[in-house]
């Protein structure tokens, strides 16, 4: 198993005129599972093709620990891969798929068999590895890709948005399954998505793209709470944007004045980025500055859409229990909780 | 089966299936089984024609230069048409237009330019018909595998295979082939089969295989080329049967 670090250094990739990765570096350390998360077209996906030689890049050095694995053709990286289109092979059975890696490194068949068959315990499928890929379902098949890649002791693991096919609940299992794998078998592992729920679910670090670009990588707790950036706060979880007035480092709104955490020292209109969680809501017929839109439900607690007095939607989120009478046209007092808000 | 309305297509398909091979091949079967001037039927045009000691001789010439054929076609055409497909390349049209030329220029021109172009090694061989064969079977065969290549994800399951280990030549043998098997079966059958009938390019290049011999044949005993011409027909089928069955048959369908 994987025993050292990965990284990428400066790879700039173009495709045409669109700049896929522009002088992007990544670092992963042994053991971690670090999520690429970002919007269709920011480069993660082209990331992970470069670290699997699938892709080459224009400029930039792939290593592996010390060694320089920029020029080294796919086959020979030792990179189990799960992609997002099912890739079984349809003519080979479960088994034989599982033990493909293995075929590859000249694995004698009673050692490629056992092993095969270790990995599809630790998948749940032992009992299916004489089936063919179109005798499973959607999550089987995952399963199986993610034993193939696994059957070989990849130095990386490299999962391509392998959940987003799949249906929710399925997706949802078969996700706690690949963290449960990669901690047990402590495979280092990076896995590129779009859906911040999963990202942020399982990994140890996530790493938000744009443009080509790491915009920040931190862990998850410390990214929904200290976003670095405003395409970071607006990517990561729900966000309102609620304009108010920056007197250098506070700035006013909805009548109070608050810390500006990323304070540049402007003074003028500005939108503050709050928080729904970081909103209280509360039934005021008197002193209201705003109105209920719409409440949705969503079990422990609801989300509340408000409209200002000067019409800006306000979402939060309060405990169900404290929402009974905020319902649509409800007048209510919107108040923020936080000591500190950034502002775009 | 339903006999309805829905039917009616069918009827018609193998109403023309009837016209146009069924009776052409019964008719030749019913000629070559005459006894000529005695009158009545029997096997004396077969028997007559297995005892001829050319026949073997150029039977297997012609198989051999008939596998030779396949195998260039298989060599050459999957690993570009794998690349076409795989580089999205704008060239992929214009390969498409090349393949078709062989259909619109004249045999006697591939002759031609063969007498120009091929080294004299080769124009002294045998072994430069199979290359000419190719060129003739070439817009049969490219159709067969770009449809085949077509159908399945053919990005996918090579980028999985190399990710695991597999080099380009053996993701293409161990993984692409077999899935693709039933159009590689229809590119050897469809280049087998050009290549064992070629008559044309073959007599301009005045070379002699099992073609340009029952022509000769026929010009003494018509009823024995033609029974000659119904063994010969039963090769390549049964070559090509032997290929689908030594081929293993796994169930292969593509995953959705």
């Amino acid at each position: 198993m994987s025993k050292e670090n990965l990284i990428l250094q400066s790879i700039s990739k173009r495709f045409g005129a669109v700049h896929a990765l522009d002088n992007f570096d990544l670092e992963v350390k042994v053991g971690e599972l670090v999520a690429l998360l970002g919007p269709s077209g920011c480069g993660k996906t082209t990331a992970l093709r470069v670290v699997a030689g699938l892709e080459r890049q224009d400029s930039g050095a792939v290593k592996l620990g010390g060694r320089d694995i920029t020029n080294l053709p796919a086959h020979l990286r030792n990179m189990g891969m799960v992609f997002q289109a099912y890739s079984l092979f349809p003519n080979l059975s479960v088994e034989e798929n599982v033990a493909f890696g293995l075929q590859m490194r000249k694995v004698n068949k009673r050692d490629r068999q056992k092993k095969a068959g270790e990995l599809l315990e630790l998948v749940g499928l032992n009992t299916q590895h004489k089936r063919f890929p179109h005798q499973l379902s959607g999550g089987q098949q995952q399963r199986v890709a993610l034993a193939r890649a696994l059957a070989f002791e990849p130095e990386i693991l490299l999962l391509d948005e392998p959940l987003s096919a799949l249906d929710a609940q399925v997706r949802s299992n078969l996700r706690e399954e690949i963290r449960r794998l990669q901690l047990s078998l402590g495979t280092t592992a990076l896995f590129v998505t779009h859906d911040q729920e999963e990202a942020m679910a399982i990994s140890d670090r996530v790493g938000v793209m744009s443009h080509g670009k790491l915009e920040q990588i931190a862990s998850p707790d410390s990214l929904y709470n200290n976003p670095a950036t405003e395409f970071v706060a607006g990517f990561v979880g729900v966000m309102n944007y609620i304009p108010g007035y920056q007197n250098g480092k506070s700035v006013s709104i909805l009548g109070s004045d608050f810390k500006v955490k990323n304070s540049s020292g402007h003074q003028g209109a500005t939108s503050a980025l709050v928080r729904p969680e970081s909103i209280t809501v509360v039934a005021k017929e008197n002193s209201s500055n705003a109105v209920v839109v719409t409440r949705s439900f969503l079990g422990a607690s609801s989300r509340i859409l408000c409209k200002t007095l000067d019409g800006t939607l306000i979402q939060a989120l309060v405990p169900s229990e404290e929402s009974s009478e905020l319902i649509p046209g409800a007048k209510v007092q919107v108040k923020i909780s936080a000591n500190e808000v950034l502002v775009s | 089966m339903k006999l309805g309305k829905l039917n009616l297509p069918l009827i018609i398909t193998l109403l023309l299936f009837g016209a146009f091979v069924v009776i052409p091949m019964g008719s030749a079967f019913e000629y070559s089984i005459r006894r000529g001037l005695e009158g009545g039927y029997g096997l004396q045009n077969y028997l007559w024609a297995v005892r001829e000691e050319d026949f073997s001789y150029y039977l297997i010439r012609s198989t051999w230069l008939s596998a030779v054929t396949v195998l260039i076609t298989l060599v050459i055409l999957v690993p570009t048409l794998t690349w076409i497909h795989l580089s999205n390349s704008k060239l992929r049209e214009l390969i498409d237009g090349l393949s078709l030329l062989p259909l619109v220029i004249p045999v006697v021109a591939f002759a031609v330019g063969a007498q120009i172009s091929f080294p004299e090694f080769i124009q002294s061989s045998v072994m430069e018909l199979p290359f000419l064969y190719f060129i003739l079977a070439l817009p049969y065969a490219y159709r067969a595998l770009d449809i085949g290549l077509k159908a399945i994800p053919l990005k996918t399951l090579s980028e999985a295979a190399r990710s695991a280990g597999a080099s380009w030549l053996r993701a293409i043998v161990i993984v692409i082939l077999p899935v693709i098997r039933s159009a590689v079966t229809a590119t050897i059958a469809l280049t087998f089969a050009l290549s064992i009938g070629e008559f044309t390019m073959t007599v301009l290049l005045h070379w002699d295989t099992f073609p340009t011999w029952v022509t000769y044949v026929a010009q003494d005993n018509l009823l024995g080329a033609i029974a000659i011409s119904m063994i010969a027909l039963l090769v390549p089928f049964v070559l090509i049967s032997l290929v689908a069955l030594l081929t293993p048959e796994k169930e292969i369908k593509e995953s959705n």
